[in-house]
């Protein structure tokens, strides 16, 4: 009994000093992480790449809270990493990281949680439309379908030229953007750029949402 | 494409970055701009020949205050806005301002209707004030969105349109310093107009200016 009494008393102080400890971790975590991205800010790539697997657990453990799909809580770590990188520049190091990190995610998170709303929405009325008896129009089908094509055509038309050069080789011909960069002289970045662009507009002429 | 390839892409694309400025340092670079285009039309233009003596007794010298106040306090907000880890209560700071600067012209407009009764609510149309307010603020709408195009991806529309409004009231603290308005319901219906137009087209329009401008380094 003495030593069992004894052991708990002896997980007193250690249960005490365990927030504090956390605390203390966290600080200087967080302290890691402003000086890490304050060297990604100078161009220091491996200093970036650290940071950024360091935080991609935080940035999950974020999303899977907001979002109970697991592909869609990655997808939203993704966007969340693509806004980190290119807001890189509103970073003030002299603040801490972690609250300016974590703001970007839960807005992240919740561009999702609305284009699901959104997406839910659509559905719905498809759902509906699902019910309703099918014409029997085979002819005005496929013509519905060219219409369509015939549209989409002219909206890959109008966009411009680098938006249709990247939106070709990324996502009609499926290169990686390594490849896409050797045969368009673009670089990645600019690339990334170019096709997100360009769906947005596609997404926007053709009344995709989103 | 796995989170963790996506972070090797991301690092691999990395290039150098200048941090954005601090919302107090950006809002004085932001006035000290728009102060030097104001001083340029009033000199191109020169200052309305009663200025002094409608600084001292009208009703100018409070909507001045309250146009300026409106102006920083916006820039300040907008620049707030602009970062991801500010609260969004700051598109909120100039309103205060925004209401003295409506009830400085709304008391000017019971000054004039004690003053000369009916006739003083007449309004006229004053095409010059608004194309001045549109002229000189949608380009000082451009120089703050290019200031504060790092929040194209937060909130890009209050941004601008706070933008909008901050260069908006610097465009009319210029025309109450060079053109010739009397009548305080006249100011406040044209000056209100053009502010509004400027604010709800920045809105409207700032957000792809914004991105445009991200783009473009």
């Amino acid at each position: 009994m003495p030593s069992a009494s004894l052991s708990a008393l002896d997980l007193v102080p250690a249960l005490m000093a365990a927030p504090g400890d956390v605390t203390a971790e966290r600080d200087a975590r967080d302290l890691r992480w402003s000086r890490l991205m304050a060297a990604a800010q100078a161009g220091d790539r491996r200093a970036y790449e650290e940071l950024l697997r360091e935080c991609l657990p935080l940035l999950r453990q974020i999303c899977r809270a907001r979002l109970r799909d697991a592909t869609e809580a990655e997808d939203a770590v993704q966007d969340t990493l693509l806004t980190i990188h290119r807001a890189r520049a509103s970073y003030d190091a002299s603040r801490p990281f972690r609250p300016w990190l974590v703001a970007i995610t839960e807005r992240r998170a919740l561009d999702r949680i609305r284009a699901r709303g959104r997406r839910s929405g659509r559905e719905a009325a498809l759902d509906i439309a699902a019910e309703l008896p099918a014409p029997d129009v085979s002819a005005d089908t496929s013509l519905d379908a060219m219409r369509a094509a015939a549209r989409l055509r002219d909206a890959v038309q109008e966009l411009p030229e680098s938006q249709r050069t990247a939106l070709g080789l990324t996502k009609l011909q499926d290169l990686s953007l390594q490849e896409a960069s050797e045969r368009s002289g673009m670089s990645i970045g600019a690339l990334k750029v170019a096709t997100h662009r360009a769906m947005q507009s596609l997404r926007r002429r053709l009344g995709g949402g989103e | 494409m796995q989170s963790e390839d996506l972070i090797h892409r991301l690092a691999d694309d990395l290039r150098p970055v200048r941090p954005a400025s601090s919302p107090a340092i950006a809002t004085a670079l932001w006035l000290g701009l728009a102060c030097a285009v104001i001083i340029a039309a009033t000199l191109f233009w020169g200052l309305r020949h009663d200025l002094a003596e409608r600084l001292a007794s009208g009703f100018e010298m409070p909507q001045l205050v309250a146009a300026l106040a409106t102006s920083v306090l916006a820039a300040f907000a907008a620049f707030q806005l602009a970062l991801p880890d500010r609260s969004r209560l700051w598109a909120c700071l100039p309103l205060p301002a925004a209401f003295g600067w409506l009830a400085t012209m709304g008391w000017g407009c019971v000054q004039d209707f004690l003053k000369l009764g009916p006739e003083a609510l007449h309004i006229g149309v004053s095409l010059p004030c608004f194309g001045f307010i549109l002229g000189l603020g949608l380009p000082l709408t451009m120089v703050m969105l290019w200031l504060s195009r790092h929040g194209a991806w937060f909130s890009p529309g209050p941004v601008a349109a706070l933008g909008g409004l901050s260069a908006a009231a610097m465009a009319s603290i210029g025309l109450s310093l060079i053109h010739h308005l009397d009548a305080a319901m006249m100011v406040l219906v044209w000056h209100g107009i053009s502010v509004l137009v400027v604010t709800a087209m920045a809105g409207k329009l700032g957000p792809r200016v914004m991105r445009i401008a991200r783009s473009g380094e």
